[in-house]
């Protein structure tokens, strides 16, 4: 089998290319300013101390983790209980289910928010029907509530498949222990089946968590001109050209995310070694 | 003894197959109960009704005088043993036992108190800390088992549970289950497959097949008195031969009469008789009440099992030639060729097409320089008319030809009217070389000979089992041998602490107390 | 069975949630009009359209071919690689784990930038190649987490069982082990198909040269979402359920065999395949006239790089036909993505750029000059555009369309002596608190808030600056909602009364909704142009010359004028539409010659704090 060890080389290459230098480069550009061409290398801390030394950057910062932590508890609110449901179905309908959630995800996602748009405004189908029964109108559109609702709406499927698949690898016969050593149905579920589908809950918070924090079109089609990192980040790339300064908004969200996953996971097993 | 467990014509299906086929079976307290069966017997599907798990189409569960077929599993006072334990990956050891008793709110001193006197029941103190996948198999096991008895239930569902283990630990785990039992003192319900575990433990074996039960009974009552076939060759193994009650106490099998302690049967009914195993004796030929040979000895450890057959089966003779073969070559064409004699049905004469004789003689012709076979232009041989040998000339298109004989027979062919068998093969030609380049030769003698046997009320395919021939491989030379193919015969199973050599005539003896007479097994 | 009934109604109503904007696209696909919010008949102008649309049918083809090549090519090397790892050492197992956890754990945008900078820095021209590797990248590691815990559970010795009886390890490879990991591979497969083919984060930073996919497509349709996405996504629909559909009663049936199934999937890859060549085939010789471009201009492909929305809608086919040859038109959102994309390496043949961004191009020699007897068309220009201080000359670039910032307003709610007297500061007037759209552009914001002020709005002094960003942090209060081309569709369903818009938006909305009227502040405001350039590193300055020619060709420059609404820099052109289709819209003909209008001028340094200032005038 030693044969085939040597597939491994042409791939190490690989991503020491094309996923590990590009990481190299963005830490490169974070700790140098002045133009972008990297080889006139000059180390500073500028940048990093422009963005901790102005409020309205933190507060861009803070909007952003707030906003992903809201759609990711929403997530794992709606999540849980839909991939629990799916998962006590019979096979067939189980199955059925879970295609209908992939189903929207081959459909653009841009597509599907600027969907959003037109079913949110003021002039909107909601508000139509709102207005046929004599309400509202309920002003929804650009809101932090639009955002949220399209966050949860784009990444809620990675949130329930992740579940899902950490219910239905769970043996069976385990609830029946739990059962059969006296535990009632809300007892099982909060003693065993709850603390056994963590895992999938954790790498669901981390699919939706992670692209919620870094998303930048979500809050520009639903939010009305809303500012969070992603945004930020884009613009100091797209508009303004300032790869320097974009690069150290880019370090400074991933490390945070790492820390914050890092810290997700720990608890999670240091909670399964209690 | 009272009561414990009553099931009262127990039904249940799955799609539309019925598992359980009306199950009605008392379990008293403090008994150790065996359901033996082989998978698929409905056993565990048994005692997943009795822990609730499931439920029952029909029939009731009655415990401790109460029918307990609504209540759910957490109300019901009993504890299960799973099949892979099911211990909480999630939790330590600590946790798991006392989960039970976590539920129902005891303080914390007491479970402490509780679940160390469970850990030093099961033999585990000082694991309470330890992770579950940091634990072997038999200990998780001993965990799963303290887990449920720290419950204190009146009754331990064990479902196959020592399944994962390995043979040592399994031995190891019987004899702790049946310590275990005795020191608690509650009714275990076991369920296994292995007959072995079952003789070992329990109080009462409940023998179960497709649905039924088929005896229940103590271990020694199972193993020396089983009521059929089925239970017999379940539990433990044993000689089972067909036979005929001709009276009280006189039995009859193989043309021949035995006194037995068996009666109550009608007159000449047809019955199964089983003899155990280390029951028979071997002693020197004429001196027991059977004769036979020794086919085959194996080393068990403690004893030896030996394998004497008492009566030939039904069997048939042909006769093999063996001859030198060269090919033929034709310099003209620059082409070899070559073909064996063969016999055929004189029956088959009507079906026989060119292809046929072709493969029959293995008739080849073949380039001599390219090696490269060449096809058969021509095959002539005369109208075939009844038992008669008929030359066949095989030609190909440049002219090279062989003639060789086909000779017609009827098949010989063997009706064993008092067996109802079957036997038939025919006689063959083959050369040294083929005979030399044989891998398996008696495989390869059948294939030769055709060799086949079948019942004749039913045309089903018996095996050939034995190929007998009086030739040594290295001493063969071209000439006629006699081959002879045969079905099983009256073969015995002796478990002896003595040996023997294959072939040996030797007698077998065994007294009227070791046959023991059972009914035929109704389908 | 309560429980059960309401765990139906959660999930049916989980699924309403899941499929109400699946259904709003489908339903709107077939709208009459334009609007994504109100549907006014039924029509299938939508998919004929789309049918139409270069620039969508090559948005789908990039698209499909990346999603297939990306699929393809990671699956094998996924696979591969994988088999390699859970044969290598622990040290380089664990190296390339994590590695493989960069793209997955990693925020997507961080991803995005880091491979834009390697393409940047390694001079790789952004374009298909980019965004393949790119795809490829990222879709590896997904594959790998597919197929190795399918590997892990394999015998160890079924490679060497294979070999022991003589196979090499490359058949054993094929016939034994990756048999045995085909689940793993095909879900695999699955997951990189959906990631590229869905991907847009990354392809919005690593493409380039006018390659797009759909939803590189969709972001930069910035002016006026078009419905045709609409049309596209409902066939994406109607696809996948059907081969759903397909898939399902095949599993049903169950009397394919394996063989079969392969054969199937062979041919599906097969026909996807041939289907990408023929497109390829027949995007490239759509025109087929006689017309040798290459004999005349060198070249036979263009690059144009343009703002969404802002051409006629068969500008670039009769283009195309006229000349036989191929254009790759590309959108921009802004002048400094423009600018940005420029300096990142991408080559364009035409940009067509505002007033002080050709005022930095030129000061930066990024331009070239325009041969004028080349532009025969040169004359039909209006005296009002051409001549202008950052090129007096018109040496180096040719207006296009030109016109003034404004205010829209509901004529029925918002008072005109409000206007009249407050100018730009209407917009901090409580009476319209929770009425307003801003137009998301900082030199814009930040010149109404000088104008108003009564600075100029080129002013380097940073106090009046700051004066101005205060200014525009007290909009807040009044709750605007900051869009870029959302303001056309909002003010014509006129969900706010006022906005801040340009122009020839406002001509645009006016046409849609009456009720609508534009003004032009006292104060002053900023009349700007564009214009067409050539860049200096165009391989094809000749055609882009035929190219700028043809745009000021009377019908050519009346269609483009008439289909987006800005104003046209061909004074016939201008005159027609006043005098007939945008009769009585003064914003068509937007002020001219009142001393407070200003053009903006190119200063690097004010660009760069403005552009700060502004992201924290909309953060919070």
């Amino acid at each position: 089998m030693n044969n085939y060890r040597r597939l491994i080389q042409p791939y190490v290459l690989w991503i020491s290319i094309f996923l590990v230098l590009p990481m190299i480069l963005i830490v490169l550009y974070a700790f140098t300013t002045g133009g972008n061409d990297v080889l006139t290398f000059h180390f500073t801390l500028d940048n990093f101390a422009r963005f901790f030394n102005d409020n309205v950057f933190i507060g861009v910062l803070i909007d952003s983790f707030r906003i992903a932590l809201i759609t990711t508890i929403l997530c794992i609110i709606i999540g849980y209980p839909a991939a629990y449901f799916i998962s006590k179905m019979q096979v067939k309908s189980n199955a059925f289910f879970i295609l209908l959630i992939t189903l929207p995800m081959w459909i653009n996602m841009l597509v599907r928010t600027y969907a959003w748009v037109g079913i949110l405004s003021d002039n909107g189908v909601i508000n139509n029907i709102l207005s046929f029964f004599g309400l509202g109108p309920l002003h929804m559109i650009h809101t932090e509530f639009a955002i949220v609702l399209g966050m949860v709406y784009n990444f809620l499927p990675f949130m329930i498949l992740q579940i899902h698949a950490s219910l239905s690898k769970m043996d069976p016969s385990l609830v029946e222990a739990s059962s059969d050593l006296g535990a009632s149905k809300f007892e099982t579920f909060k003693r065993i089946i709850f603390p056994l589908s963590l895992p999938g809950v954790i790498s669901g918070i981390t699919l939706v968590f992670l692209p919620a924090t870094s998303s930048f079109f979500i809050q520009r089609l639903l939010g009305g001109g809303t500012i969070l990192v992603g945004n930020l980040i884009e613009n100091y790339f797209v508009t303004t050209g300032d790869w320097n300064f974009g690069s150290a908004i880019s370090l400074i969200m991933a490390v945070i995310i790492m820390l914050s996953m890092y810290f997700t996971n720990k608890l999670d097993k240091e909670r399964g070694e209690d | 003894m009272n009561k414990i467990i009553q099931f009262k014509n127990i039904v249940k299906s799955f799609d539309d197959q019925v598992i359980l086929k009306g199950i009605t079976l008392d379990i008293y307290e403090n008994e150790f109960v065996t359901l033996l069966g082989p998978s698929g017997c409905g056993k565990t599907t048994l005692l997943r009704i009795l822990g609730g798990f499931l439920e029952a189409d029909s029939g009731e569960v009655i415990f401790d005088n109460e029918n307990i077929a609504d209540l759910p599993p957490y109300k019901r006072e009993l504890n299960t043993v799973f099949q892979k334990y099911a211990l909480f990956p999630h939790m330590n050891v600590f946790d798991n036992i006392a989960f039970g008793l976590k539920i129902k709110k005891m303080s914390d001193d007491v479970i402490r108190q509780k679940v160390t006197r469970m850990l030093k029941l099961v033999n585990l103190e000082g694991y309470e800390d330890r992770k579950i996948d940091q634990l072997s198999g038999g200990q998780q096991q001993r965990i799963a088992i303290a887990r449920a008895l720290v419950n204190e239930p009146k009754v331990l569902l064990l479902d196959e549970p020592l399944g994962a283990l390995d043979l040592k630990l399994r031995k190891e785990m019987q004899l702790e289950l049946k310590k275990i039992q005795q020191e608690v003192g509650i009714t275990f319900i076991y369920v296994t497959h292995d007959q072995e575990e079952a003789l070992t433990m329990s109080d009462k074996i409940v023998v179960m097949r497709e649905g039924e039960i088929e005896q229940v009974g103590t271990p020694v009552d199972i193993y020396n008195e089983p009521v059929n076939e089925y239970v017999a060759n379940f539990i433990g193994e044993s000689n089972v031969i067909d036979g005929v009650m001709k009276e009280d106490y006189l039995v009859s099998f193989d043309d021949k009469d035995y006194t037995c302690v068996d009666h109550g049967f009608k007159e000449n009914e047809e019955v199964d008789i089983v003899i155990r195993p280390e029951d028979i004796e071997i002693v020197g030929r004429g001196r027991g009440v059977l004769n036979g040979k020794v086919k085959s000895m194996l080393f068990k450890g403690v004893h030896n099992e030996i394998i004497v057959e008492t009566a030939r089966g039904s069997h048939v003779e042909v006769t093999m030639t063996i001859y030198n073969k060269e090919p033929i070559f034709n310099e003209d064409a620059g082409e070899y060729i070559s073909a064996n004699n063969f016999y055929v049905d004189v029956q088959d004469f009507d079906e026989l097409t060119d292809d046929d004789i072709i493969a029959r003689a293995d008739a080849q012709a073949w380039d001599a320089e390219t090696e490269e076979y060449v096809g058969f232009s021509n095959v002539t041989y005369e109208e075939l008319v009844g038992e008669d040998t008929y030359p066949v000339t095989f030609s190909t298109s440049k002219g090279t030809s062989i003639t060789i004989q086909m000779i017609g027979v009827k098949q010989r062919y063997i009706q064993d009217e008092k067996k109802r068998i079957g036997i038939a093969a025919f006689d063959f030609f083959k050369t040294l070389d083929e005979i030399e380049e044989s891998q398996a030769l008696d495989t390869d003698l059948k294939t030769w000979a055709d060799a086949v046997s079948w019942d004749l009320d039913t045309d089903e395919a018996i095996e050939v089992r034995n190929v007998d021939y009086d030739f040594e491989i290295e001493d063969l030379k071209p000439g006629k041998y006699k081959v002879s193919f045969s079905t099983v015969g009256r073969e015995f199973k002796i478990h002896t602490t003595k040996s023997s050599e294959v072939d040996k005539n030797v007698g077998l003896s065994f007294g009227p107390e070791d046959i023991h007479v059972m009914e035929k097994m109704g389908f | 069975m309560k429980e059960k009934y309401g765990s139906k109604v959660f999930l049916g109503l989980l699924m309403v949630f899941f499929y109400l904007p699946i259904l709003y696209m489908i339903v709107f696909s077939f709208n009459g009009s334009k609007s994504l919010s109100k549907f006014t008949g039924f029509s299938l102008r939508w998919y004929e359209q789309m049918f139409a649309n270069k620039s969508m049918i090559e948005a789908i083809y990039y698209t499909v071919v990346i999603a297939i090549l990306a699929t393809i090519i990671s699956t094998v090397v996924g696979t591969l690689a994988s088999i390699g790892l859970s044969k290598s050492k622990k040290v380089l197992k664990t190296y390339v784990e994590q590695i493989n956890n960069l793209p997955i754990m990693n925020p997507e945008i961080v991803t995005a930038i880091g491979l834009m900078l390697f393409f940047t820095t390694m001079k790789i021209e952004k374009g298909f190649i980019t965004l393949l590797l790119a795809h490829i990248a990222f879709c590896i590691p997904y594959v790998m987490l597919s197929v190795s815990p399918r590997l892990r559970r394999l015998d160890p010795n079924l490679a060497n069982a294979a070999m022991d009886l003589g196979a090499t390890p490359s058949y054993a490879l094929r016939k034994v082990i990756i048999p045995q990991l085909m689940p793993g591979i095909v879900a695999g497969a699955l997951i990189a198909f959906t990631m590229s083919f869905d991907d847009f984060i990354i392809s919005y930073f690593v493409s380039g040269n006018g390659i797009k996919n759909i939803s590189i497509l969709v972001y930069t349709m910035s002016k006026r979402i078009n419905p045709s996405i609409n049309a596209l996504s409902t066939i994406i629909v109607v696809i996948i359920t059907i081969v759903l559909i397909v898939v399902n009663l095949m599993s049903m049936k169950k009397t394919k065999t394996n063989k079969t199934g392969q054969r199937i999937g062979l041919a599906v890859v097969a026909a996807c395949v041939g289907l990408t060549i023929f497109g390829l085939q027949k995007l490239r010789s759509n025109t087929g006239g006689d017309f040798d471009p290459i004999e005349t201009y060198g070249c036979d492909t263009l690059n144009v790089f343009n703002a969404g929305e802002y051409i006629g809608e068969d500008t670039i086919a009769k283009f195309e036909k006229k000349y036989n040859v191929h254009v790759n038109y590309s959108l921009f959102a802004s002048n400094e993505e423009m600018y940005t994309k420029l300096l990142s390496g991408e080559s364009y043949d035409v940009l067509v750029p505002s007033d002080y961004m050709i005022e930095q191009l030129m000061q930066e020699d990024r331009l070239q000059k325009i041969n004028l007897d080349h532009i025969k068309n040169y004359d039909a220009l209006s005296p009002m555009v051409t001549g202008l201080d950052y090129d007096p000359k018109n040496e180096y670039s040719i207006p296009y369309f030109w016109g003034s910032v404004g205010i829209m307003y509901n004529k029925n709610k918002v008072s005109q002596e409000d206007l009249e007297t407050e100018g730009f500061g209407i917009l901090q007037n409580p009476k319209y608190k929770g009425r307003i759209f801003v137009y998301d552009s900082e030199r814009d914001s930040f010149m109404m808030a000088l104008k108003h002020l009564g600075y100029s709005m080129n002013t380097s002094n940073l106090d009046e600056i700051n004066e101005a960003y205060e200014w525009l942090r007290d909009i807040r209060a009044n709750d605007p909602v900051f869009v870029t081309d959302e303001v056309i569709d909002g003010m014509i369903n006129g969900e706010k009364d006022i906005a801040v818009v340009y122009s020839g938006d406002a001509t645009y909305i006016q046409m849609e909704n009456p009720d609508m009227a534009y003004y032009e502040p006292l104060e002053g405001t900023n009349i700007w142009s564009d214009a067409m350039v050539i860049p200096k590193n165009s391989a094809c300055p000749l055609l882009a010359e035929a190219y700028i020619d043809f745009n000021l060709d009377e019908t050519i420059a009346y269609e483009n004028s008439e289909y987006v609404g800005y104003t046209s820099s061909v004074q016939s052109v201008m005159d027609d539409l006043i005098a007939g289709e945008f009769k009585d819209l003064p914003s068509y003909l937007p002020r001219s010659g009142y001393d407070k209008d200003e053009i903006f001028k190119y200063n690097p340094k004010i660009r760069k704090v403005i552009s700060e200032l502004w992201v924290k005038v909309k953060a919070k």
